[in-house]
């Protein structure tokens, strides 16, 4: 995925800038355990592969681990004195077989996502969440529109013509943030020192947060979505 | 024919003819019934359907009125009239409309711009959604639709943005027949578009039907079946086409059918039974009394005898009046009998009358040789029938006389060898006249044989004593005594004791001896030889003697009493 490469080497970009800047700093590392399966998948079928009173949330992925589908979809972002508006990147979100491509992103405030139609049909991409209102209009293939995002906050995208496409846009206040594997690691690296809340966020199960002092030494977090079903304290 | 048989025949035809004629007129009415009722099922079906078609139809137009509010469709359909040419656009619709009609189920569905245009629409077609071609394509916006190898029922909704009516969406399924009991067939401008029957091919029903031509209900035959089939009105299915339902009338009638066969079936054996009884039980009653008169027909034509029948034992008039009039029948016969017998009668007394008339001396003869022969056979004790053979055939003995020429006949002289000869043929002659006549036959035995002989010295066979008839022999001595006490123009009659001296003289030889007693016993002679005869014959000679004739000579042979 050429969007991801390019955000990442970007990542790379501003962690050289802040090491440069910042004289002491650690990386956060943290693993995300999902315990249950959170989200009903609406998919809509490709074209062609209608079947009759099949109707439309069908189409589990069997192929598809359920858990890592629920961990690849967590954002992580640290909240509290933090320098904001650095780091803004450009990333992508296509749409592609009715879908969006990614349906979770993070970016940080004052970053730049477009939406380039990849479907032979039209889609009209559109926002009413607060931090961004906005309507791309009807667009065919091949045509991309762009959007930045200067407020933090989440922004769900939908498109007028597939109700069934959704996406979800997490704009931080600042650059520290990452969205989880599919494994549910993540890193948020060069973190200043101090004491930070760091944010877990998901779409159904929603916001989890922890507190987080950053030394000299890296700093490893766990979260348990949804709350209080650590699988240890099952197991002791 | 006997009688019994003839009497089934008329008694069981009319009945044959009744049941074959109310066979068929219940048959038929059975048929028109069963037909009346299937078509009668056939509006009732239709009827149930059109009321289930029109609940269908309100409910889908509530659910048509909330799709038509659906804002993604709205959406589509905005785009779609902002770029009408635009492919992309099109399959956009398209692709909404698939998945709209998954999710809902339907088979069929269609946008229209505001005037009614088709823009886009997609069909059910082998479980896939194909997009509609509508250059080859009118869909209508209400009705039948016929996509491919089905037909598919619409209903459409205005889609409205506030005031602007945007277009109009149609829904529609495919016409399901599994409603229908019975097979239906759809018709498009009179082509079989689609068909329940079972193993007929839609061409064959079209052929089959264009029989039926407008009229709604009719019969057809497919398959070597005939069906009732009912074109269903009550359903708008829009421009061209119409639902017809089958019944098949002849699986329908089958059981009704076998039914009527047992029951006509127990109706002609028993009808045959009943003719059979009642004609035995008739004719038994007519032909036992009409068989027992031919029985005493039959027993009186071999007695010859006619007699009376009582009343025969029947309750029957007709047989009853047939025994009377048999019986007047039989009366009169008798009567008749009775009358040629009488004219039998008459006419041999003429004829001997004649014979006797031929010869004056002779006159009288024959009568009293029957007289005399009737004192012998009473005497003798015959029966009645014997006593009348022996009359008449007294009365008759002489009669050959006719063929002997009168100059032998009445010759005064003594006849020559020729002359006898000639005479003693008259018995055969006699015989040979009488013979010719059916009625005289009992007489011919005393007309051929009196003259036979006791001892068989007679002629003209010489049979001898019992040999020759007992009537012959009584007329024969009833002849001798007469010829010998009556005068001859050649000697006069001897006195009665003089010829009964001579007949017992001659008894046992020329005379059956017991006859001769009996002759003497009756008496009959001394009543008889009576003077009147004397008289007559004198009185005869005397007008001879006086006209000049020559009066005849004294001589007769011996054993010649009568010539």
């Amino acid at each position: 995925m050429p969007f991801m490469v390019g955000s990442t080497l970007r990542s790379v970009i501003c962690v050289a800038l802040a090491a440069v800047s910042v004289v002491q700093a650690a990386d956060i590392q943290g693993t995300i355990v999902v315990q249950r399966k959170l989200t009903k998948r609406r998919v809509t079928p490709a074209m062609g592969s209608y079947d009759r009173a099949a109707a439309v949330d069908l189409k589990t992925d069997s192929a598809e681990d359920p858990l890592s589908f629920e961990r690849e979809r967590v954002v992580v972002y640290l909240e509290g004195d933090l320098p904001s508006q650095t780091g803004s990147i450009t990333a992508e979100i296509v749409q592609q077989n009715r879908r969006f491509f990614p349906d979770t992103l993070w970016i940080p405030a004052g970053s730049t996502v477009s939406f380039p139609n990849l479907d032979p049909i039209f889609h009209n991409v559109f926002s009413l969440s607060k931090p961004k209102e906005f309507d791309l209009g009807n667009y065919a293939k091949d045509h991309t529109r762009t959007v930045v995002f200067p407020k933090p906050g989440v922004v769900y995208v939908n498109c007028h013509l597939h109700p069934n496409m959704s996406a979800a846009i997490i704009i931080t206040p600042n650059r520290w943030g990452a969205k989880a594997a599919t494994d549910g690691k993540f890193t948020i690296a060069d973190v200043p020192r101090g004491t930070y809340t760091i944010v877990a966020w998901h779409k159904s199960a929603g916001v989890f947060r922890q507190r987080v002092a950053v030394d000299d030494k890296n700093v490893a977090v766990s979260f348990f979505i949804p709350i209080g079903e650590d699988p240890m304290a099952r197991k002791n | 024919m006997r009688f019994a048989t003839r009497s089934f025949l008329l008694s069981f035809g009319p009945f044959a003819l009744l049941l074959l004629g109310s066979f068929t007129a219940v048959q038929i009415l059975v048929q028109h019934a069963v037909r009346d009722q299937l078509v009668a099922s056939l509006r009732q079906t239709h009827e149930s359907i059109a009321r289930m078609q029109s609940k269908n139809d309100a409910r889908d137009s509530r659910l048509l009125r909330i799709l038509g509010e659906n804002s993604t469709l709205k959406a589509g359909l905005q785009l779609l009239l902002a770029a009408p040419s635009s492919r992309e656009a099109r399959s956009t619709v398209e692709d909404q409309l698939r998945e709209m009609t998954e999710t809902l189920g339907f088979d069929f569905l269609m946008i229209s711009d505001p005037g009614g245009k088709p823009l886009a629409g997609v069909f059910r077609v082998a479980n896939q959604l194909a997009p509609i071609d509508f250059s080859r394509t009118h869909a209508p916006l209400r009705g039948l639709l016929t996509l491919g190898e089905s037909a598919y029922q619409i209903g459409s909704t205005s889609i409205d943005q506030g005031e602007e009516n945007l277009g109009t969406l149609s829904i529609g399924e495919r016409l399901d027949f599994s409603g229908f009991s019975t097979p239906v067939v759809l018709e498009h401008h009179g082509e079989a578009v689609e068909s329940t029957l079972p193993g007929v091919s839609r061409a064959e029903i079209q052929s089959s039907l264009r029989a039926c031509g407008q009229s709604s209900d009719c019969e057809v035959r497919l398959r070597g079946d005939t069906y009732v089939s009912a074109s269903m009105n009550s359903l708008s299915f829009g421009e061209g086409y119409s639902i017809r339902t089958f019944q098949n009338l002849d699986v329908a009638n089958r059981p009704v059918q076998n039914a009527l066969h047992a029951v006509f079936l127990v109706a002609g054996v028993g009808a045959i039974l009943a003719a059979l009884i009642m004609s035995a039980v008739s004719s038994r009653s007519i032909v036992k009394p009409i068989a027992a008169l031919v029985d005493r027909l039959r027993e009186s034509e071999k007695t010859g005898v006619l007699p009376e029948f009582r009343a025969l034992a029947t309750s029957i008039q007709e047989i009853g009046e047939l025994t009377e009039s048999f019986n007047q029948a039989g009366a009169a016969i008798r009567e008749g009998r009775r009358t040629l017998q009488r004219a039998y009668v008459e006419f041999v007394g003429s004829l001997a009358s004649a014979l006797d008339a031929r010869d004056p001396y002779t006159a009288g003869h024959s009568r009293r040789v029957s007289e005399y022969s009737l004192a012998i056979g009473r005497q003798l004790g015959l029966d009645a029938e014997q006593l009348d053979e022996l009359r008449i055939g007294a009365l008759l003995h002489d009669i050959g006389k006719i063929g002997i020429p009168d100059k032998v006949l009445q010759k005064p002289g003594a006849l020559t060898n020729e002359e006898f000869a000639l005479l003693r043929q008259h018995p055969t002659i006699g015989r040979r006249i009488l013979e010719g006549v059916k009625g005289f036959h009992p007489y011919l035995p005393v007309v051929e044989l009196h003259h036979e002989n006791w001892n068989g010295k007679g002629y003209p066979r010489g049979l001898e004593r019992t040999d020759t008839p007992l009537q012959a022999r009584i007329v024969k001595i009833a002849d001798a005594y007469d010829a010998m006490t009556s005068d001859r123009p050649y000697r006069p009659g001897m006195s009665d004791e003089e010829a009964v001296r001579r007949l017992e003289e001659a008894s046992g030889t020329e005379f059956d001896p017991v006859i001769v007693k009996a002759f003497v016993a009756s008496g009959v002679h001394a009543e008889h030889a009576p003077d009147e005869s004397r008289s007559l014959r004198n009185l005869s000679s005397a007008i001879e003697i006086a006209s000049g004739q020559t009066a005849p000579k004294e001589g007769i042979p011996s054993g010649e009493p009568s010539k």
